[in-house]
């Protein structure tokens, strides 16, 4: 079991923290690893193993954050928390920046893009993750982007 | 292809997704915009930066929060009351069911819905006064169903272990048997409900019957007969279902 952990902690982790922020990371997390050796009777193999353990990853993320009632519509005000440089080829905390910025992103476009640009997974893996069709894939990846750039972008305009 | 195209097949022109024609179209609009060039630029860095960002690692604590969260929960399930365990059980047995396990269940309850009504269709006929007291003096003799035996003399439905040749050998015979068996069963349903009909329904019933039973007499073993028997059942299944119909549209739906 503890050998199951070690080979999944750190996407798990990676893709909850990017997912619910780092406050609540740790509990969502632990809550996913419960699941995953509870739960680990039942898998039927209809899918890889780490396919379903990103699954439960993702669910959990998303189902913390709609109980905890973050959904926020991003506004101008939050802009000024993430300071921008004026170069984003030369920005050495263009890593920070963009991770300040995934947090006032809707969830939905959050673990899309968290799952294919973050940790490389194609469209398919995607959509097995997300439980949807590729072209869904396709287009929330296309308008997540484009608020990303929006975020940063506009982060830019304001310095 | 205009700026909005573009922007549209931006994402996937920068993930190498497009084909070769389409990839060259985008390439091409963007050397000749610089507003489409400023775009793709900034999604290009932000996927890269998307790309570069760390995987990370969790506190070294997390694996004692995620075992004493499992002990917790085993300790709960252990103490908890035994139904919850039952039907914790059942709800693993119930994810196996295919769709096709859950559509046989289906059509086995309907199945037996429609035999239950059906029993129960009958038993209030029986239990009507009136259609007990009404002439039945034309009915004829019903003798359908004759004990067919296997060509070795011993009745289908008592064979023990056989193998495949007998099988074979004795399986027209058999089938026959279940044709009859199936007559009688579904002659028996008309006659209780032939007291409900007119002298002509009653009459041309009769007619038909005898015609039918001549036709089975007359036929040779094997096919022929099964035939026979085939048409008498499409018959007798045609009368009982009109008068079903007929008594439900009466007395309304069970």
């Amino acid at each position: 079991m503890e050998m199951l952990y070690h080979q999944f902690k750190r996407r798990v982790f990676s893709m909850a923290h990017r997912i619910v922020g780092p406050s609540d990371v740790e509990e969502v997390a632990q809550d996913v690893f419960v699941r995953v050796f509870r739960g680990l009777a039942a898998f039927r193999g209809d899918s890889q193993l780490s396919t379903w353990i990103y699954r439960l990853t993702v669910n959990a993320s998303l189902s913390h954050l709609a109980r905890r009632g973050r959904r926020q519509e991003v506004g101008d005000e939050i802009l000024a928390d993430v300071p921008a440089p004026p170069d984003l080829t030369r920005d050495p905390g263009l890593a920070a920046r963009i991770e300040a910025a995934m947090q006032h992103l809707p969830p939905g476009y959050r673990a899309i893009l968290v799952l294919h640009d973050v940790e490389g997974m194609s469209h398919e893996e995607c959509a097995a993750i997300l439980e949807c069709r590729v072209g869904t894939c396709k287009s929330q990846l296309h308008k997540a982007r484009a608020r990303m750039r929006e975020l940063l972008g506009a982060i830019g305009d304001e310095a | 292809m205009n700026c909005g195209d573009v922007q549209i097949a931006l994402t996937p022109y920068l993930d190498g997704e497009l084909d070769i024609d389409r990839g060259r179209e985008v390439r091409g609009h963007l050397r000749s915009c610089a507003a489409c060039r400023q775009v793709a630029r900034e999604e290009s860095l932000l996927r890269d930066g998307l790309r570069a960002l760390p995987t990370l690692d969790p506190p070294g604590d997390l694996w004692r929060g995620i075992a004493r969260q499992l002990a917790n929960a085993e300790l709960a399930d252990a103490t908890g009351p035994r139904w919850r365990r039952v039907v914790a059980r059942w709800q693993r047995s119930l994810r196996g069911l295919t769709v096709a396990t859950a559509a046989v269940a289906i059509a086995i309850a309907i199945v037996a819905a429609v035999g239950i009504w059906r029993a129960s269709h009958r038993g209030l006929q029986a239990a009507r006064p009136e259609l007990a007291a009404a002439p039945a003096a034309t009915a004829p003799e019903v003798a359908i169903a004759p004990v067919v035996a296997t060509p070795e003399g011993a009745p289908c439905s008592s064979l023990g272990p056989r193998d495949l040749a007998f099988d074979l050998k004795t399986e027209p015979t058999c089938v026959t048997e279940a044709y009859a068996a199936a007559a009688t069963s579904l002659l028996d349903a008309a006659l209780e409900q032939r007291a409900l009909w007119s002298d002509e329904h009653q009459s041309e019933f009769n007619a038909k019957l005898d015609q039918l039973r001549r036709d089975i007499d007359l036929a040779s073993e094997g096919r022929p007969r099964q035939r026979a028997y085939r048409a008498l059942i499409r018959y007798l299944q045609r009368v009982t279902s009109r008068d079903e119909v007929e008594l439900a549209g009466v007395r309304g739906a069970p």
